[in-house]
């Protein structure tokens, strides 16, 4: 059996629907589980208080990849199958921006907001109510944002083709950021661990 | 720091086993394989009776002017005649090696070549191959020719073909091409030179050979 299971055709449009309510419902669940309903804990991130948004997120996408490359090697997967957002470099660049400073003021990202408010957190409503207000007016706009949406494109890359080296050696560089990521995160944290425990 | 394994925390035996598995992954070689899939021929049918995997010249004239990249235009032809004159973006693919891994299978892939017959093989190969979002340009470069660089405007015309015609005028002078109006003339007049390769000005036009080298993996 071949991996995307979609792309091969074992289930279709309505049944894959389901599956990604379930693995939203997943993953919703162990967004919570991390902590990540609560804007506290996604804040103390950028007062380098408690890496743990960075640990969660950065485990995920090693564990993602390591497990991607091995089963795609083994043949349980078809890597070329797989959908790779094309590149903007610019407007994507600037995105990112607008999205990280709206995660240091509103202290949720898109995702853990709607973690939140599914437990019941006002603050999670209002952002919420802000992401909908700015679906609604990036649409209206969309006409005369379009050429800059739309500006500076690379194609679909990866970054082995890009720099022309083996998938593999970007696998490993990967895993050797991460684990270096992770101790010098715990280093991090002890050094500006808050001098009174909050509640 | 006790350096016996059994007194590791989880955690740091989890980084262990990613790390190993990381390290190995460096001698791994490529993991993109080719796969043999089978082809579900009352599909490819379907699909070629309903015609859903055409694109018609005028839609890839609007795709190359909008700076849209989230297809890849592949020119069947020869080497040669590519660099002849090919449409802007496209790249230079022979039929032989299509499905040496230039292209990825979830990718939209529109072919061309002079006619029909070549795209229609190329299509029929990667389909086979598990290629999803295969398409051919109507016509081939025939009638990229005809409805794009040199479109024609019959003497006395409706007034709706003259508007439509207005329209394929803009685009004809972003490709290079130049209009007709009137008769049948010959196709050999020099007015109907193909445009240099360097003629459509500006624009979000990309050279085709250059983005072939980032190929492969």
């Amino acid at each position: 059996m071949n991996a995307p299971f979609f792309k091969f055709g074992l289930f279709g449009d309505d049944v894959s629907l389901i599956v990604a309510f379930v693995i939203g419902i997943g993953f919703g669940f162990f967004l919570e589980r991390a902590g990540f309903g609560s804007a506290r804990k996604l804040c103390a991130q950028f007062y380098l208080t408690d890496l743990a948004v960075f640990k969660v997120m950065f485990t995920a996408i090693i564990t993602a990849m390591v497990g991607l490359f091995w089963l795609s090697w083994a043949g349980f997967v078809d890597l070329s199958l797989v959908y790779i957002t094309p590149t903007y470099i610019v407007p994507q660049v600037v995105g990112g921006l607008i999205l990280g400073v709206g995660f240091v003021v509103g202290g949720y990202c898109p995702g853990t907001s709607c973690v939140a408010a599914a437990t019941g957190k006002l603050d999670a409503f209002v952002y919420l109510g802000g992401i909908i207000v700015g679906i609604f007016v990036f649409g209206e706009l969309f006409p005369i944002l379009s050429s800059f949406y739309e500006s500076t494109p690379m194609g679909v890359v990866t970054i082995p083709q890009y720099f022309g080296i083996s998938y593999g050696l970007v696998v490993f560089l990967v895993v050797l950021m991460a684990i270096g990521g992770f101790a010098g995160g715990a280093w991090v944290e002890k050094k500006f661990a808050p001098k009174v425990k909050e509640s | 720091m006790k350096l016996s394994i059994s007194n590791w925390t989880i955690n740091q035996k989890l980084a262990l086993v990613v790390g190993v598995l990381g390290f190995l992954a460096v001698f791994a070689g490529s993991p993109y394989k080719g796969f043999t899939s089978t082809v579900d021929s009352q599909e490819l049918a379907a699909i070629v009776e309903k015609e859903v995997d055409h694109v018609s010249p005028e839609e890839l004239a609007g795709w190359i002017i909008s700076g849209k990249s989230d297809y890849r235009l592949v020119d069947l032809r020869k080497e040669a005649e590519f660099s002849e004159y090919h449409i802007p973006t496209a790249e230079s693919i022979a039929l032989p090696s299509i499905n040496d891994g230039y292209l990825n299978r979830g990718e939209k892939i529109v072919l061309y070549s002079d006619g029909g017959i070549h795209s229609a093989q190329a299509w029929f190969l990667l389909k086979a191959n598990g290629y999803k979002g295969v398409y051919i340009l109507r016509g081939g470069l025939e009638e990229w020719k005809d409805k794009v660089l040199f479109p024609r405007l019959a003497e006395n015309a409706p007034p709706a073909e003259v508007a439509a015609f207005e329209k394929a005028k803009l685009v004809s002078t972003f490709f290079g091409g130049s209009p007709q109006v009137g008769g049948a003339a010959a196709s050999s007049t020099p007015a109907m030179a193909l445009p240099k390769l360097e003629a459509p000005a500006g624009g979000p036009v990309k050279a085709g050979a250059a983005k072939k080298k980032k190929e492969g993996c």
